[in-house]
């Protein structure tokens, strides 16, 4: 039988992390993680008195069960949790749907496309790659709307020094790192020496659809394309129905999607949009 | 089950209140009642009320999806530090004279539902008298999504089939099948007699005077084609999805429909604040976690906090519930549509967007 009734959490370290964003460690209380947890898998936050909601994690438990998840603070439940501090406790079930294909992005030319607080899912990718010693092999364009907005600090100024990162905002950029990260596609994907085989992108999802088709006019394939998604959820295993896209659940199939995959859901049906010339950070 | 096969399994019985009256015995009797306006609905009844509304011949408004899979219920409480599982409390009850199209969608949520503990722990307790229907119902189209007119083989605990009526002695002849060993146990220490072969070639005969009795629903069947073909215009959706009002009237009564959404009851205590400079804090002392059946025709139903809302458009919406309902891509995990072909979407829809009305309106639309 699933276990919709959460664990209990602790928060331990929490910090300011950009505009409305905040950093936090949390502890497990009177539980171990039972099952492995694949990078770019998703936990589901109980506040009590506010709901549940499913949030990344920015790092994946180590040996004392601890990790960490970024919360930007855009509704109520986040407002709720934006109240809490040091030592107080919150539910948590998990992890639930499907990582990024770690195996696959091992020692290849991985390009990462990442917009706004879409950094968050894939932090520990980049880490797990360094870890790895693939570091000379990774690239992350990171887009942003403004200087302020930007997450993961911390993180950032220790990837600066392995990885090839390359940072752009929509305003007050200055020259050569303004605007939207498709712009720079066409400049990442056609250096000879280091032409992506895989590319890895989290954001917006109009701002992921626009990647994605600008890779595919670039000459990557589609199925080398892979997307992280957000939808809105109430269970996080493939009950509550809030996270569908066409007959899949982004808890279970997703929210990890190869590109390829994505487009061939969306298209079983005719009403929903596709490709939103649009978008806007979160 | 081969002895769920046997003949022994196979008995007659001519009064249907005697049957319900033993198995009263052990289980708390829910059957389809009229309210106070004349609604038929599915209903505990409390005493020993048993006026029989039995299903062969009245389709109810609602289905007894509610029985099993609840309207609201509590999944766990905070006590401020731990979350405490709280499954129902439940006590044995018979469903008694559940018709083809519900028991399929009962069938279809037990696969849906097969890991949920809340679903699982009622369902374990309730038995399940299934009734063939005698005649098409207004809106019913069963046999068109092989759901019915009769009740489908490991639907149903016990299936009831009216054999013949005598109206001048209101003397019925019934076949009572025990399909399961929760249906054999039921009317243990019932003396009965036993059908034989001639009992069963009866009830094919009624099959396929039911079957025959079916106006032509052969626009559903194209619909279905036509939607699993990808060719119905993204038009035609926008043109239907004016008409729906988000009512949720659908999904309400859609014996298969089972979307839920989550919400907090609290309990709380001003912080008193240990400086001035501190604000004063309503602290969660007490929470439940209730959760309560919720539609994907609402607007705000994959609304996310940022305002990004994947399927923003009513259009969008109302497409994905028809797909739901209607894919070929849920075939393997469900082997049947989700549909069971009731046709309560028809009877409540305000904006007149029922599965005949939107069926008929891609078939012609699609074949032209």
């Amino acid at each position: 039988m699933l276990q919709l009734t959460p664990q209990t959490i602790r928060i331990i370290d929490v910090y300011d992390d950009g505009t409305h964003a905040r950093h936090f460690t949390f502890e497990p209380k009177g539980f171990v993680h039972d099952e492995p947890i694949s990078i770019g898998q998703f936990f589901m936050l109980t506040v009590p008195g506010a709901g549940l909601a499913p949030f990344t994690y920015t790092s994946i438990p180590d040996k004392t069960g601890r990790f960490k998840a970024l919360i930007r603070n855009v509704g109520h439940l986040t407002k709720k949790v934006f109240s809490l501090g040091k030592g107080d406790v919150l539910g948590y079930n998990g992890p639930f749907g499907r990582g990024w294909p770690v195996g696959l992005v091992m020692h290849k030319e991985v390009l990462i496309v990442a917009g706004g607080c879409g950094l968050a899912p894939v932090a520990s990718t980049i880490d797990y790659l360094i870890k790895g010693g693939s570091s000379n092999s990774v690239t992350l364009l990171y887009a942003s709307f403004d200087i302020a907005s930007q997450v993961l600090k911390k993180e950032r100024a220790r990837w600066s020094s392995s990885i090839n990162l390359f940072e752009t905002l929509e305003v007050g950029g200055v020259s050569g790192r303004s605007g939207l990260p498709t712009q720079y596609l066409s400049h990442l994907l056609n250096k000879n020496d280091r032409h992506p085989d895989i590319v890895l992108t989290c954001g917006p999802e109009a701002m992921m659809m626009a990647v994605a088709k600008s890779c595919l006019d670039l000459g990557l394939k589609a199925s080398d394309i892979w997307m992280s998604i957000e939808r809105r959820m109430r269970c996080g295993v493939g009950l509550c129905g809030h996270c569908y896209v066409a007959n899949s659940f982004a808890c279970k199939q997703g929210p990890t999607y190869r590109y390829d995959e994505f487009v061939a859901l969306e298209n079983k049906t005719v009403a929903f949009e596709k490709h939103q010339g649009l978008f806007q950070y979160c | 089950m081969t002895e769920a096969n046997n003949m022994a399994n196979k008995l007659l019985i001519n009064d249907l209140d005697v049957l319900k009256h033993h198995i009263a015995k052990f289980y708390s009797v829910v059957q389809i009642q009229k309210d106070v306006n004349g609604q038929e609905l599915w209903t505990e009844q409390l005493g020993d009320k048993l006026d029989p509304l039995f299903g062969h011949n009245h389709l109810p408004l609602t289905s007894p999806k509610g029985f099993l899979f609840a309207e609201k219920e509590v999944l766990y409480k905070f006590d401020g530090e731990t979350f405490e599982t709280i499954l129902p409390r439940v006590h044995p009850k018979v469903l008694f004279g559940v018709q083809a199209c519900d028991l399929s969608a009962i069938a279809y949520q037990d696969k849906f539902f097969e890991h949920d503990p809340y679903y699982q722990k009622r369902r374990e307790h309730i038995l399940l008298v299934g009734i063939d229907c005698e005649s098409p119902c207004a809106n019913g189209f069963c046999v068109q999504v092989d759901a019915g007119p009769h009740v489908k083989d490991n639907t149903a605990d016990l299936v009831l089939s009216r054999l013949s009526v005598d109206e001048t002695n209101e003397f019925s002849e019934w076949l009572v099948i025990a399909q399961t060993e929760k249906g054999i146990n039921s009317i243990k220490g019932m003396m009965l007699d036993k059908a034989d072969n001639k009992h069963l070639k009866r009830r094919r005969e009624l099959f396929e005077k039911v079957r025959s009795e079916f106006v032509d629903y052969s626009y559903i069947s194209n619909a279905i084609e036509y939607l699993n073909d990808n060719s119905v215009p993204a038009q035609l959706w926008e043109e239907l999805s004016v008409r729906c009002m988000g009512c949720s009237g659908c999904t309400n009564l859609c014996p298969t429909c089972s979307c839920y959404s989550t919400y907090e009851v609290v309990e709380k205590k001003t912080v008193t604040p240990a400086s001035i400079s501190n604000e004063v804090k309503l602290e969660v002392t007490h929470s439940e976690t209730i959760r309560c059946w919720d539609s994907c025709l609402f607007e705000g139903f994959q609304k996310e906090a940022s305002g990004h809302n994947p399927s923003q458009k009513a259009a969008q919406r109302v497409e994905r519930f028809w797909f739901h309902k209607f894919s070929d891509e849920y075939l393997p995990e469900f082997q049947r549509y989700g549909c069971v072909g009731c046709g309560r979407c028809e009877q409540t829809c305000p904006g007149s967007i029922g599965v005949h009305s939107v069926m008929k309106r891609i078939d012609q639309q699609c074949c032209n």
